[in-house]
């Protein structure tokens, strides 16, 4: 059964003062069942952030239509979580507080939500820095409260967009490890984005690549690697080197080594 | 007492040193430059002069009701300013549309508010204490509603995203975003709102009222009391500094510093 449905999205965006039309999204299409980790590469301003937004319900399409579950997606709602990018965790509320947010929201009582999210933060392997304000965080522990966050209100999906992208090389190894193992625990639905091929392929059950802007599908690669996977000996599996180089092929990037 | 405990203590202690040294040396220069250039008490007073009219007008329990009228006056019109005004600029902030509009002419009110509005205070409410608290309002009010709304357009797109979808109602993003995102300009608009309040107190209560620190600062120059006139402009400066450092200072360190590390309100 497909859970998210993205049926023939389009999106122009109109400047306001010039009056100039960008068709971000041609045409683009795909669905996501229950449990899957998607992921949507493709190069830079080819409209994945756009898809995101859509499918979140930060921005209405100019044409084609979200479904989840079989609904239409009108307006953003908890029952998509998104994990952003530049954290957006509240300056003003500890870790204990972002977390228990959404819960908050939504009329759950201290007791209960405190719990919760205390469940989460313990998940995330932030134990310890409950009453920390954000700015008193590294980059990497911004990044697990927002997961905490998202997770805390059991979202039928997630979204995210480049959550690795503010973090130094190393951390991000550790957190799309740590992302993983948190997911393997849950198994959300995920859509994430990235323009970055090896994250996208050690992620994934499936990567779906967007062509140069205005955009459609142009490839959609099952991943067949077991889980649970490690960083460690992903540069030696056959088919994480093979469909690397499939993708690095399409985006453009040829005679690219694997990085070490 | 912890290590970290002494330590904070001793940079309070240094950094209020700090703050006090341009007043001691300004003081010692009126020390010296009084007699040494034989100045007439007619021209400007001397720091003694100025020291026995504090002690004078306190035995004669005159100066602490001035001091009390005064301060009734800014916290009664700031107090108002506040409580109707950062909702007001929190609301129109909340709308793109509303703060367009509002924008030009609250930066045209800014520059009028308070003693501008004194002779239409005056026709209104008449002379006495309405007046001069609707000065007061009145200069605190536009600055605050202004910042406000400010601080509402400066909240960061992907934090109004994130509420929004975590299932904040309106409501609910108005108490939990919109208002302690807009703090720091809030802070900083209640600054610059009572600089206004002060001066527009001042020109008020010289027209409007026969109490308060204006009042007698403006009735001591028909006795060419350069003394009182002295003492009143440093009683004022005192009072808004000791306003500023025990009242906006700590909130600003309980809130806007223990949130972001950061030591300034938002401009
Ligand atoms: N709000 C917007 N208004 C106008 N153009 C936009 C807007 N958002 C994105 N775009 C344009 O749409 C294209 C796709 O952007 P985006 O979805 O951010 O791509 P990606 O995330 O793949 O880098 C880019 O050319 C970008 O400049
Ligand atoms: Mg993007």
């Amino acid at each position: 059964m497909s859970f998210l449905t993205v049926d023939r999205l389009n999106q122009v965006y109109t400047d306001v003062y010039t009056n100039e039309h960008t068709v971000a999204i041609d045409d683009v299409s795909f669905t996501i069942p229950a449990g899957e980790f998607v992921s949507l590469i493709g190069p830079s301003g080819c409209g994945k952030t756009t898809v995101l937004n859509i499918v979140a319900g930060f921005v209405e399409a100019t044409g084609g239509a979200v479904q989840l579950e079989g609904v239409p997606v009108a307006g953003p709602g908890p029952d998509r979580g998104v994990v952003f990018q530049d954290f957006a965790l509240f300056p003003w509320k500890t870790v204990l507080a972002n977390v228990a947010f959404g819960l908050k929201m939504n009329g759950v009582g201290k007791a209960e939500r405190q719990a919760t999210a205390q469940e989460m933060i313990d998940l995330v392997g932030l134990s310890g820095f409950e009453r920390k304000f954000p700015h008193e965080l590294s980059g990497g522990m911004r990044q697990r409260a927002a997961v905490a966050r998202v997770l805390a209100t059991e979202p039928s999906i997630m979204l995210m967009d480049e959550p690795f992208a503010s973090v130094d090389a190393q951390t991000r190894r550790v957190l799309q490890q740590e992302v993983l193992r948190i997911w393997d625990l849950r198994r959300t639905t995920v859509l994430f984005v990235t323009h970055d091929v090896d994250e996208a392929v050690f992620m994934s059950d499936r990567v779906i690549v967007l062509s140069t802007r205005p955009s459609q599908v142009q490839a959609d690669i099952r991943i067949p690697i077991e889980r649970p996977r490690s960083w460690t000996d992903m540069h030696t599996n056959e088919d994480f080197v093979s469909i690397r180089r499939e993708l690095m092929g399409m985006l453009g990037v040829e005679g690219a080594e694997v990085a070490p | 007492m912890t290590m970290t405990h002494k330590i904070r203590t001793r940079a309070r202690v240094e950094s209020a040193a700090w703050f006090l040294s341009p007043f001691v040396v300004l003081l010692a220069a009126w020390l010296v430059a009084i007699p040494a250039l034989d100045v007439s008490p007619r021209t400007f007073p001397s720091a003694p002069a100025v020291w026995s009219a504090l002690v004078d007008q306190t035995a004669a329990g005159e100066l602490i009701p001035h001091v009390l009228s005064s301060l009734g006056r800014v916290f009664l019109g700031a107090g108002i300013a506040v409580a109707v005004g950062v909702p007001a600029g929190l609301l129109m902030g909340m709308s793109a549309a509303l703060s367009t509009f509002f924008s030009p002419l609250l930066r045209f009110s800014v520059a009028l508010a308070g003693i501008a509005w004194i002779p239409l205070a005056t026709l209104w409410l008449g002379y006495g204490n309405g007046a001069v608290v609707f000065v007061v309002f009145n200069a605190v009010f536009f600055a605050i509603v202004y910042n406000s709304m400010l601080g509402v357009r400066q909240t960061g797109t992907s934090l109004l995203r994130a509420a929004r979808s975590l299932g904040a109602s309106r409501w609910q993003m108005f108490w939990e975003v919109y208002l302690p995102g807009a703090l720091p300009n809030i802070v900083t608009g209640l600054r610059v709102g009572l600089g206004f309040a002060w001066r527009g107190l001042i020109a008020a209560e010289i027209i409007a009222t026969s109490t308060g620190l204006g009042y007698t600062l403006f009735l001591a120059r028909q006795y060419y009391e350069t003394d009182v006139i002295i003492l009143m402009m440093i009683l004022i400066g005192v009072l808004w500094l000791v306003m500023d450092r025990l009242l906006l200072a700590p909130f600003e360190r309980r809130t806007i510093q223990r949130w972001s590390g950061e030591r300034k309100a938002r401009a």
